[in-house]
């Protein structure tokens, strides 16, 4: 088995201090690797997100140990976890937070962009990733004129684009109905894994099971169940 | 390689992402871009008319001394400006002859008088006596006569641009200066005064008698250093032998009669407030206007924080915008500014627009659109990226 990209030890978040602290999530440990498509399933509140966030870099664990291809996070100041981030991760989020002023093309090239990839580039790869997410023939549409499941293929196209090894993804179908959420999780997972990316989507969709290799459920910030998924038993 | 289409395709693969959202976000926003720019354009006007006046009365106010072409004026102790002066033995200027290191010494005459319009109706005038045998200190830009014509009895020579204000149309019109006979022997165009008492050359000694100053007396010498005479040690050695007098440098008797005009009238202060008053309005119209844009994009500045923009990618955006808006407001307020000066031209008040205040009311530009950044700027400081998963 390949070394984790990802490792978390016995990892806590607790948010604000004193009376009001919550802690939103309790001795998580887990490995997440390249290749592999894992399922975060739980109720509403049960801490998904948050996991989230501290497996992106954008929350720093209470208590525990975060492991990012085995150097741990601790000690990063704020800048350094941004970078991290942007190196390694891409992330997907439920209302598609696309660029409203942006093209299609020009919200993937964005994301290039932040990568340095040169300018004379940024279009080519683009179009590239919109073609393989079947968006050819939007590329240079304003995000206003594309349905719902156009626009989280583009940002799934922005959030592969410049191949991070991480793809986190909260909820991604969540807006979408039935049939266009089952595409967009069809090609995140074929993107992903075709390019050796790790994927962790939060979804209480059960249509999304048949795509995932694991299926962790969290409880109350634990996790409470970890078991293979329906592509896992293939 | 330069069509349109190829320049098009040429900025679609070259404008990296902050250039492009900085001027989405500007052009999305179209009603606020516009006030932004009319901000700016009325900030620059503003600057730009007030500090140009402020260059053109500092100008007009020291003319006489920066035209003369003297290295040395000699006045009277007490003296602050070249308009108000008090007068000197006339016999000083053979003392001055006399330095080593001084090539020339010339009589000059300063003095205010009292203009009586052809049709009655009085003005107050500023005579200026010039030594005619040999001219330093006298009328520029002649449109029409000649200096020697001042030696004609009561010949003068006054500005087209007082024709009105002094009721004479044309040479050869006669009137009354300090109840004595003169003739208006040729114009100059463009020589303004800063009290708005006009100038009105004449022969040195004419002057004396408008003026009521007695025969002996002159109210300046100028002073011609030799070539490589020491210019100090020349004013020493003039100094020494001349009691109660003040020996200047040009620049200095220059600055002197600026800053006395600027100050005393309180025009210094007015015009610098009013200035620096166009500088805050501008930056409150960048900063308000920028801020609002930024607010509205704020869930776009937290995913691209979240995507791992490090904050100098967000900076960059919101400065281009202040940028393109400071090139085009710049721009735009330039131009009206430029007529302003253009129809200025034409009157008793100079706006004067100098290569250097142009540079220096561009970096006002850049300061004002930057410090507005700063707003929106502190703002996007403390986003939180983990707002884009709410
Ligand atoms: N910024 C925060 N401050 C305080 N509590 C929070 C914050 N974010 C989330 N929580 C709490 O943490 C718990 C887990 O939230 P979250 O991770 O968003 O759960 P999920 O994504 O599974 O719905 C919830 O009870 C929520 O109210
Ligand atoms: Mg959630």
């Amino acid at each position: 088995m390949s070394a984790p990209v990802l490792a978390l030890r016995g990892v806590d978040l607790t948010y604000g201090e004193g009376a009001t602290a919550f802690t939103a999530l309790r001795g998580i440990t887990l490995d997440v690797r390249a290749g592999e498509f894992t399922l975060l399933l739980g109720p509403s509140g049960s801490g998904k997100t948050s996991l989230l966030q501290v497996m992106g870099c954008l929350l720093r664990a209470s208590a525990g140990e975060v492991r990012l291809f085995d150097q741990s996070l601790a000690g990063l100041d704020a800048e350094a976890l941004t970078a991290r981030r942007l190196r390694h991760f891409g992330f997907v989020f439920q209302h598609y937070n696309l660029f409203p002023t942006l093209r299609a093309w020009e919200n993937v090239a964005i994301a290039l962009d932040l990568k340095r990839v040169p300018a004379a580039d940024l279009r080519g790869q683009a179009i590239d990733l919109l073609g393989r997410l079947g968006l050819s023939d939007r590329v240079d549409h304003w995000p206003a004129q594309l349905s719902g499941g156009q626009k989280q293929r583009v940002a799934i196209a922005r959030a592969i684009a410049g191949a991070p090894e991480v793809i986190l993804a909260d909820e991604p179908t969540a807006a979408l109905d039935g049939r266009t959420g089952i595409g967009v999780a069809a090609a995140l997972r074929e993107l992903a894994l075709e390019r050796g990316c790790a994927v962790v989507v939060v979804s209480h969709d059960p249509r999304m099971l048949p795509y995932a290799d694991r299926v962790l459920t969290l409880e109350d910030g634990a996790i409470t169940d970890d078991r293979p998924g329906g592509a896992g038993a293939n | 390689m330069s069509t349109p289409a190829s320049i098009g395709r040429l900025a679609r693969h070259r404008v990296p992402g902050t250039s492009l959202l900085a001027w989405r976000n500007l052009a999305h926003d179209r009603a606020r871009f516009v006030i932004t720019l009319v901000g700016i354009v009325f900030s620059v006007v503003l600057m730009g008319v007030q500090m140009g006046l402020l260059v053109g009365f500092a100008r007009t106010a020291s003319s006489l001394i920066d035209r003369a072409g003297a290295d040395l004026w000699i006045t009277a102790a007490g003296t602050s400006n070249v308009d108000i002066t008090g007068t000197l033995p006339q016999r000083w200027r053979y003392q001055a002859q006399a330095v080593p290191g001084v090539a020339s010494a010339h009589d000059y005459m300063v003095q205010f008088a009292f203009w009586k319009k052809p049709d009655g109706g009085n003005e107050s005038v500023i005579m200026v006596g010039i030594d005619l045998a040999d001219p330093i200190g006298g009328p520029w830009n002649l449109v029409e006569g000649s200096v020697a014509d001042l030696a004609v009895d009561g010949g003068i020579i006054l500005d087209r641009l007082y024709m009105d204000k002094l009721g004479v149309r044309a040479i050869g019109e006669t009137l009354e200066i300090n109840n004595r006979r003169a003739r208006v022997v040729g114009f100059t165009d463009g020589i303004r005064t800063f009290t708005q008492s006009p100038y009105v050359f004449v022969a040195h000694d004419e002057a004396r008698h408008y003026t009521f100053v007695d025969d002996d007396r002159t109210t300046y010498v100028l002073v011609k250093l030799a070539p490589g005479a020491d210019r100090e040690m020349v004013r020493a050695a003039l100094a020494a032998r001349m009691p109660d007098v003040r020996v200047w440098t040009t620049d200095e008797f220059s600055r002197a009669t600026r800053v006395y005009w600027l100050v005393t009238t309180g025009a210094g202060a007015a015009l610098t407030l009013a200035a620096l008053l166009g500088l805050v309005v501008g930056i409150v119209i960048v900063g308000q206007t920028l801020y609002a844009s930024t607010i509205d994009r704020l869930p776009e500045y937290a995913t691209l924080r979240a995507m791992g923009a490090p904050n100098a990618y967000l900076y960059a955006v919101i400065l281009k915008q202040a940028a393109i808006s400071a090139v085009l407001g710049f721009a735009a307020g330039f131009a009206a500014t430029g007529v302003a000066v253009a129809i200025s031209r034409t009157g008793n008040i100079a706006i004067d627009m100098p290569a250097w205040l142009a540079v220096v009311l561009a970096l006002l530009t850049g300061l004002m659109c930057a410090a507005g950044a700063v707003f929106s700027i502190r703002r996007v400081m403390r986003i939180d990226p983990t707002s884009v998963f709410a």
